[in-house]
């Protein structure tokens, strides 16, 4: 049969199958947050959570990573290149949304045909994802808004489904299945196990109650650039980037050279960056095309909703409601594009929350 | 997929002065190895991400044409800690260059066309390009007229002299300079780019602009172009924007959705207006 | 009973102070907060006619210092031509310190500030009780009598207010706005001075260095140099932050320990003796952490060598940037 069983204390064998082979990222509880990290010990697993503080994104695109390193020598230079991108890795416990990520990620980097960016597209090859789907979304999640649902699979080599006291196993992917054939010691799956695998799948999805009309948010962007509704949504937005750095989809980075001068040694790196800054767009003559927070707060919002479906055809939103749920002044993602649905009416709609 | 963020290095094979105020710089590169030139193919227009290794990368428009056979040259002018770090280069230090970036000039959609070349000030070098492609004798002859009109502030900021003085000896090219303000032995043009380029009145007939300068200049420019009845999609403009990674990878540098380094930096002025007005 | 009630009476005066200012014109706008989105939060809000007075609220969760939107000024509080129009804003003790502290650095008007004073009762400690729930979803919060409960989809949980409450409100001694009538409707008190023992830092300044060190390492580990606090605080509002120069490059900016240890230790030390102990910094962090006992030892230090405390008026001078020929200078070699 292709659906198995992972007891619930199994996963330590799991673990113990694949950590030699692969670099293993779970979620742990670090401080009382949520973060996929490298595993040294299957203990450390949390799977009974509802979404990681920080997105999975950081696994495969770190907050700060080295581009190359450099020696300096008088007047020659030696370059490295990064010798790693071969390893494989496993991240174990994603969430549909953030596995859907990887995919826009994957998406954007290799566009601009002529410039890949071979470190992204390289560990994500390497990579294989097991997800879990979710059985109590939270009330800020609006995947299936945005064509998510919170047991899509389609995006994970392998599904698990928590039953309660076990995870359903579904082999995806070609990848998914070479895996789980390795695994010759998981019980097969039952009919019952399927049954209330799809009663929770149907449970969860009527559990999203924020619904949002993206199709005429998308719409009312194309021409609404200069509404004076950006004045209203840009308020109390404070400009700090919380949103960018924990958006599964936010790419943006920052390059800058580290350099030891006593040790005649370096690398260039790329670290997290956020439009939102209000230095981002500042050239060096001292003109900045976004200098204000209206601007920067709607370039983002545009950035998902109306450049990217623009570009690629996609939506460069998840729906996993970080950024709703961590905005500092509460400028929630949700009523921000109620507003901008709203538009051509007059009315005032409030959210259903 | 080699690693995009990996420069080719090369080494500084002279460095000139362009200007009076000594803060404009032209610097000439030659490859260390002959297959990364090999592969480095340019066209007029295009830029480069050149760095100082342990200092940092700035993107700057490639002055030199693909004509111009062995090296490569960028002008920079002297602005902030990495330009400054340039300006300071001596004969064999070594230059990390990555590219060609950008879309360049469009010189295959630009032949059977009269081509008018309006630059002003510091902007000019990627135009240096542009010109010395067409004038070489393999492409003369896909290109109707050309006229350059160049303006600066004063005559000591003139970039290029000895290659306008060349031109100036054709008959195959008009070229007209022109200053702000009267200076002494100046025996040109006197004058804004604006009022001159109303005054030369160049024909819009089976022509393209080029246009590549300060925002007031290309504003003040554009409004005659409009007069004298050239269309949105004949004028061409090469933007600048705060860059990093220059290969359409690091999102700094979008206006809407387009990033000036890949779908840039030349727009055509029909383009621009699409665009939202953040650049 | 207890902070229940007190809140609808603020509620009450905040709307009605409110309402006066708006509809007799001696306000184009006012600033407060309203009802937020999620649960443990609330929205910072705008108001420009007197009908809207009811979108305005206080519920203990209302830790964003308001003052942080005048400096720089934010353009919804400016007119077309950019000059600051004239501004309502709804002041607990710490924003109108904070106003004036912006004051005396020259980076406010104080004649286009009307501050609608109010008794604060406290901020509720998001981060402690959403450690203590863990990864269950929050739905809703209310403070009912002197409890905070914490409600679920199929739970709920009680804490005693008062213990979980920010830890600085736990300690304030300036709960109303210390300003005068003139810039103020509703409740105000002109303070001179506080009497402070710093008490709560005690345990903090018992231990040894590498004690304080390992402390502060283990809870700054987890930052992600997302700049919130620096965002939310009223006292940062340098065009050009030392985050950003590059001439020199202060700090590195990735998430290993030094470079995220430089950024707070600078931080600190820039707030020294402007800090106002307002706690968004540490409300806002999106990783839940509290720094405040650092600037609580800041705060006692220059209360000890200066005998002074920020934000109390709008014309003293923090001491990091004024001197006085008395004060102490027993670490230079030679006394006068």
């Amino acid at each position: 049969m292709d659906q198995k069983i992972l007891k619930k204390d199994q996963i330590g064998k799991l673990y113990n199958e694949f950590a030699g082979e692969y670099d293993f990222y779970a979620p742990i509880k670090e401080k009382g947050n949520i973060v996929f990290e490298k595993i040294e010990n299957p203990e450390d697993i949390v799977l009974d959570y509802l979404n990681s503080k920080v997105p999975p994104k950081s696994v495969l695109f770190p907050q700060e990573e080295v581009l190359f390193e450099y020696t300096l020598d008088e007047k020659n230079v030696e370059i490295t290149d990064r010798q790693n991108l071969d390893q494989k890795i496993l991240i174990f416990g994603v969430r549909p949304c953030d596995a859907y990520s990887f995919e826009l990620m994957a998406n954007f980097f290799s566009f601009h045909g002529d410039w890949e960016d071979e470190i992204y597209l390289k560990k994500k090859e390497n990579s294989t994802i097991i997800g879990i789907g979710c059985n109590t979304p939270r009330s800020t999640c609006f995947c299936t808004s945005v064509g998510g649902n919170p047991f899509k699979k389609g995006d994970m080599d392998i599904f698990l489904t928590d039953l309660g006291d076990k995870y359903l196993v579904e082999a995806i992917s070609d990848k998914g299945k070479e895996m789980v054939q390795k695994l010759t010691w998981l019980s097969d799956a039952s009919k019952n196990d399927l049954k209330k695998a799809e009663e929770l799948a149907k449970k969860a999805e009527e559990l999203i109650v924020t619904k949002i009309d993206v199709d005429t948010v998308v719409k009312n962007l194309e021409t609404n650039f200069e509404h004076p509704v950006w004045d209203e949504i840009s308020e109390s937005c404070i400009g700090c980037g919380s949103c960018a750095y924990l958006c599964p989809t936010c790419t943006c980075f920052d390059v800058i050279d580290e350099t030891d001068h006593y040790n005649n040694r370096g690398r260039r790196i790329r670290i997290w960056d956020t439009c939102q800054s209000c230095l981002y767009t500042l050239e060096t003559s001292g003109h900045n095309p976004r200098d204000t927070k209206i601007q920067r707060c709607r370039n983002r919002i545009m950035h998902k909703f109306s450049y990217y479906p623009t570009n690629y055809d996609l939506l460069g939103c998840v729906g996993c409601g970080r950024c709703v749920a961590v905005c500092p002044a509460n400028n929630d993602l949700r009523v921000i594009l109620n507003k901008i649905k709203n538009i051509e009416k007059k009315e005032d709609e409030k959210v259903v929350a | 997929m080699p690693n995009p963020y990996i420069p080719y290095l090369t080494k500084v094979k002279s460095i000139v002065t362009e200007n009076k105020v000594n803060d404009i710089k032209t610097i000439e590169l030659e490859f260390k190895k002959e297959e990364d030139y090999q592969k480095f193919n340019y066209i007029p227009g295009q830029f480069a991400e050149i760095s100082l290794i342990g200092k940092g990368e700035c993107p700057i428009g490639i002055a030199s044409s693909p004509t111009e056979e062995g090296t490569i040259k960028f002008t920079i002018k002297k602005m902030g800690t990495v330009t400054s770090g340039f300006h300071n280069c001596e004969e064999g230090d070594i230059v990390g260059v990555r590219g060609p970036c950008g879309n360049g000039w469009p010189v295959e959609e630009m032949k059977g066309k009269n081509i008018v070349v309006i630059g002003g000030g510091f902007a000019f070098s990627t135009l240096r390009s542009l010109v010395i492609y067409i004038l070489d004798e393999k492409n003369r002859k896909d290109y109707g007229d050309i006229t350059v009109i160049y303006g600066n502030r004063d005559p000591g900021e003139v970039l290029y002299q000895d290659v306008l003085e060349e031109w100036k000896k054709r008959d195959d090219i008009k070229v007209v300079l022109t200053i702000d303000r009267e200076a002494e032995g100046w025996t040109e043009e006197v004058g804004f780019v604006a009022p001159i380029v109303k005054k030369v009145a160049p024909s819009s007939d089976n022509a393209i602009a080029v246009i590549c300068g300060p925002p007031i200049m290309i504003k003040t420019t554009i409004a005659v172009m409009e007069e004298l009845n050239w269309k949105d999609e004949q004028i061409l403009n090469s933007l600048e924007m705060r860059m990093k990674c220059g290969i359409g990878k690091c999102g700094r540098c979008n206006i809407g959705n387009k990033f000036v380094c890949v779908d840039g930096p030349v727009f055509s002025l029909a383009e621009l207006k699409k665009m939202p007005n953040e650049y | 009973m207890g902070i229940e009630e007190d809140n609808i009476e603020i509620i009450s005066s905040i709307r009605e102070n409110a309402k006066k200012l708006l509809s007799e014109d001696q306000v184009d706008l006012v600033i407060g907060y309203s009802e937020g989105t999620v649960p443990l939060s609330s929205t910072p809000v705008i108001i420009r006619k007197a009908e809207d007075v009811d979108k305005l609220t206080w519920n203990n969760l209302c830790y964003m210092n308001l003052a942080r939107y005048l400096a720089p000024l934010m353009p919804q509080l400016c007119d077309r031509e950019g000059n600051a129009l004239r501004i309502g804003i709804v002041a607990k003790g710490c924003v109108a310190r904070a106003i004036n502290l912006l004051a005396v650095e020259k980076q406010v008007d104080l004649k286009k500030i009307t501050m609608i004073g109010f008794n604060c009762n406290g901020i509720v400690n998001r981060s402690k009780i959403d450690l203590e729930i863990g990864e269950k979803e929050i739905l809703e919060v209310v403070v009912s009598g002197d409890d905070i409960i914490v409600k679920g989809r199929d739970w709920e949980k009680k804490f005693p207010y008062d213990q979980y409450i920010n830890e600085l409100c736990k300690v304030c001694k300036v709960k109303t706005p210390s300003t005068t009538e003139e810039n103020c409707i509703g409740e105000c008190k002109e303070l001179e001075s506080i009497h402070d023992e710093f008490s709560d830092i005690d345990d903090f300044e018992a231990k040894s260095a590498e004690e304080k060190w390992d402390y502060i390492k283990n809870i700054l580990e987890v930052c992600t140099l997302c700049y919130s606090c620096r965002q939310a605080c009223p006292a940062c509002y340098c065009n050009l932050c030392f985050v950003d120069q590059n001439k020199p490059i202060w700090f590195g900016k990735t998430t290993e320990y030094r470079d995220i240890f430089t950024f707070h230790l600078i931080r600190a030390t820039h707030l020294a003796g402007r800090c106002v102990a307002c706690g968004a910094c540490a409300s806002v962090c999106p990783v839940g952490i509290d720094l405040n006992f650092i600037t609580r030892k800041l705060e006692k230090i220059v209360k000890e060598r200066f005998d002074y405390t920020s934000g109390l008026d709008a014309e003293t001078l923090p001491p990091m940037m004024d001197f006085d020929m008395k004060d102490a200078q027993e670490f230079m070699l030679e006394e006068d």
